[in-house]
């Protein structure tokens, strides 16, 4: 959906797709070993940033079902060479099958979506920005809302540290292989961020959808359109919004019944609202089929 | 104790056990707690030497892999390799050069007033007040400045607040109770006879002060000064939390900055290899600043004493 930018997505490394060739070509040789249908204990290994949800979806499957599931986050690359080679039923990731992992012959499922919000203070008159102007801003060759329409304000960056997913995805999504500008304040949290913006007139942030409006915070930000679509649920789920990801769950042919259940649990209605508070969008009903 | 007191004077003709006036449980007793706080005072040194020792051995690579070129220049963007250290000492340079501004006049000033000028009664308010503000947990500290100071210092220079400045304003104040402290000291071990001898030739009580007391004193002052540096270059949380952590020189003192310390801080939980590396050569470069300034203190009591 996101393809047609140009940002590198994250390459399996020539030895780990020989690896993950070598031990799903095991797998067909010997069917009855894999541990996709040897116990009623379901592994979920991948993205630490769909731990939340895999966890809490954990949680209530166990409560329902008596069947635990272990989830484990080591990273979308590793649990999707994890399912490959069948040591884990599932793999989480927060990015899509690059070139090579597609010929792995797994199965995408959608579980939600992740929106990336470009905040900046409420008394800025800006409302949109190209994603263009966005990685101009962020690498700090435009440096004054005058040259992306606003008032003549010097632009103060505010960006995360390098830990941080949000980063990561920002970085991926927007700046491709540009640089972030180093003179950019560097915060250690989603919430500092906001708050930082929330009280400085020429600053921009970049936080996830879920926390632009906070119930805890007293103060508010202003999320800006990028290429002139409003960040809200439906054009998050709809790919409209350009700085957004799908986290989604891999699997290697038909799973488990165990692990379609489980599958079925994230999937369903009541975890909609779990999926939220962890500041996600879920995949609606009439996009998943797709 | 009398026993101690007792057979110093002969030890050195006759064997110990036989001079001591005690019972042996006794005897035995005191040599266990004799070995006991030495065996206190010697952990000191072992931990200062086992910390130094695998600080340096973790460090090591900086040399071969890193390479001291790399290491000591100004780029510091570990993601892709390059790891200079140069912005971040001159970020924390500019940080404690800019607290000592501040905080040492304002902790010599709080000094000359606690011992030369309140009352009795002034001191009992002032004195547990500069004790606490030691005792006040430095994310405090932080926080504070994040809160308060940071959104004034973005009123008066139009940016964000984090910076040199908001740094300044935070590290003065933490830095006041070290100074303070030490200064104190300096000043009560000047013996009263030297201001009497001051005032009986017709000095006023500033004249006493600035040019009797303080220069009597100076070499204490010093040596609070640096100690108060060493707390300054220390620092981190709370100048985490409000220099804006942006690995450059600075275009203003308003304009976020980072320091060893703090840059420490923040890459420690997910750097690996080369990168973690880098962050112990930093730790070392810390701590030959520290062990300098602990040197620069010790040369100056010798001097003060002889």
């Amino acid at each position: 959906m996101r393809t047609t930018r140009g940002c590198g997505d994250v390459a399996l490394t020539r030895r780990g797709l020989l690896a993950a060739v070598l031990a799903s070509a095991s797998l067909t040789l010997l069917p009855g070993c894999s541990a996709a249908e040897s116990s009623e204990q379901i592994t979920v290994a991948g993205s630490t940033t769909c731990l939340p949800i895999a966890e809490i979806a954990a949680e209530g499957f166990k409560e329902e079902t008596g069947v635990s599931v272990l989830v484990s986050g080591l990273g979308s690359s590793a649990g999707i060479e994890a399912v490959s080679n069948g040591t884990a039923h599932i793999a989480s990731s927060s990015r899509g099958l690059n070139v090579e992992e597609q010929k792995l012959g797994l199965t995408t499922i959608p579980i939600a979506h992740d929106g990336i919000a470009v905040i900046v203070n409420e008394a800025n008159p800006v409302d949109n920005l190209s994603v263009e102007d966005l990685c101009a801003i962020y690498t700090g060759e435009i440096s004054n809302w005058s040259e992306v329409g606003g008032p003549e304000m010097d632009i103060q960056l505010v960006n995360r540290d390098e830990a941080s997913g949000t980063r990561e995805a920002f970085r991926t999504i927007v700046m491709g292989d540009a640089h972030f500008d180093r003179r950019a304040a560097v915060l250690p949290g989603t919430g500092q961020v906001r708050d930082v913006v929330s009280r400085s007139e020429g600053a921009i942030g970049y936080i996830s959808m879920g926390f632009v409006d906070s119930k805890y915070a007293t103060t508010t930000v202003k999320a800006l359109s990028v290429n002139h679509v409003e960040p809200s649920e439906k054009t998050i789920a709809s790919g409209g919004y350009p700085v957004s990801r799908d986290l989604y769950f891999f699997v290697k042919g038909e799973p488990a019944p165990s692990a379609a259940a489980y599958i079925d649990y994230v999937l369903s209605e009541r975890m909609d609202d779990m999926i939220r508070e962890a500041g996600f969008i879920p995949v609606a009903r009439s996009v998943s089929e797709s | 104790m009398n026993s101690t007191d007792t057979q110093r004077p002969e030890t050195a003709s006759r064997p110990k056990r036989e001079l001591a006036l005690v019972s042996r449980s006794t005897y035995l007793k005191e040599r266990a707690l004799q070995y006991l706080f030495f065996a206190c005072a010697f952990l000191a040194v072992v931990t200062v030497v086992l910390i130094f020792a695998f600080t340096m051995l973790q460090a090591a690579p900086v040399f071969t892999d890193i390479g001291l070129a790399n290491f000591f220049s100004l780029d510091w963007a570990p993601t892709e390799g390059r790891f200079g250290i140069l912005s971040l000492a001159a970020g924390s340079a500019l940080v404690t050069a800019g607290a000592l501004v501040l905080g040492v006049p304002l902790g010599v000033g709080t000094a000359v007033y606690l011992t030369e000028i309140a009352s009795a009664r002034v001191r009992a308010i002032i004195s547990p007040a500069v004790d606490l503000l030691a005792g006040i947990p430095s994310i405090i500290y932080g926080f504070f400045g994040m809160v308060i100071i940071r959104p004034f210092v973005a009123e008066i220079s139009g940016g964000l607040g984090f910076g040199a400045l908001t740094a300044w304003l935070v590290l003065a104040i933490m830095i006041v109770p070290t100074i303070t402290t030490l200064t104190i000291d300096a000043l009560r071990s000047i013996p009263m006879g030297i201001r009497e001898a001051g005032f009986a030739m017709g000095a006023t009580k500033w004249q006493v002060i600035y040019k009797v007391v303080l220069p009597a004193a100076r070499f204490g002052i010093v040596d609070a000064i640096v100690l108060g540096m060493g707390r300054a270059i220390g620092e981190t949380m709370a100048v985490l939390m409000v220099v804006g952590n942006a690995p450059v020189i600075p275009d203003s003192v308003a304009s976020p900055i980072s320091t060893l310390t703090s840059q420490i801080a923040l890459d420690m939980s997910y750097s690996s290899g080369l990168h973690r590396t880098a962050l112990f050569g930093m730790g070392v470069v810390l701590f030959i600043i520290s062990a300098s300034l602990v040197g620069i203190v010790r040369m100056l009591s010798k001097k003060r004493k002889g």
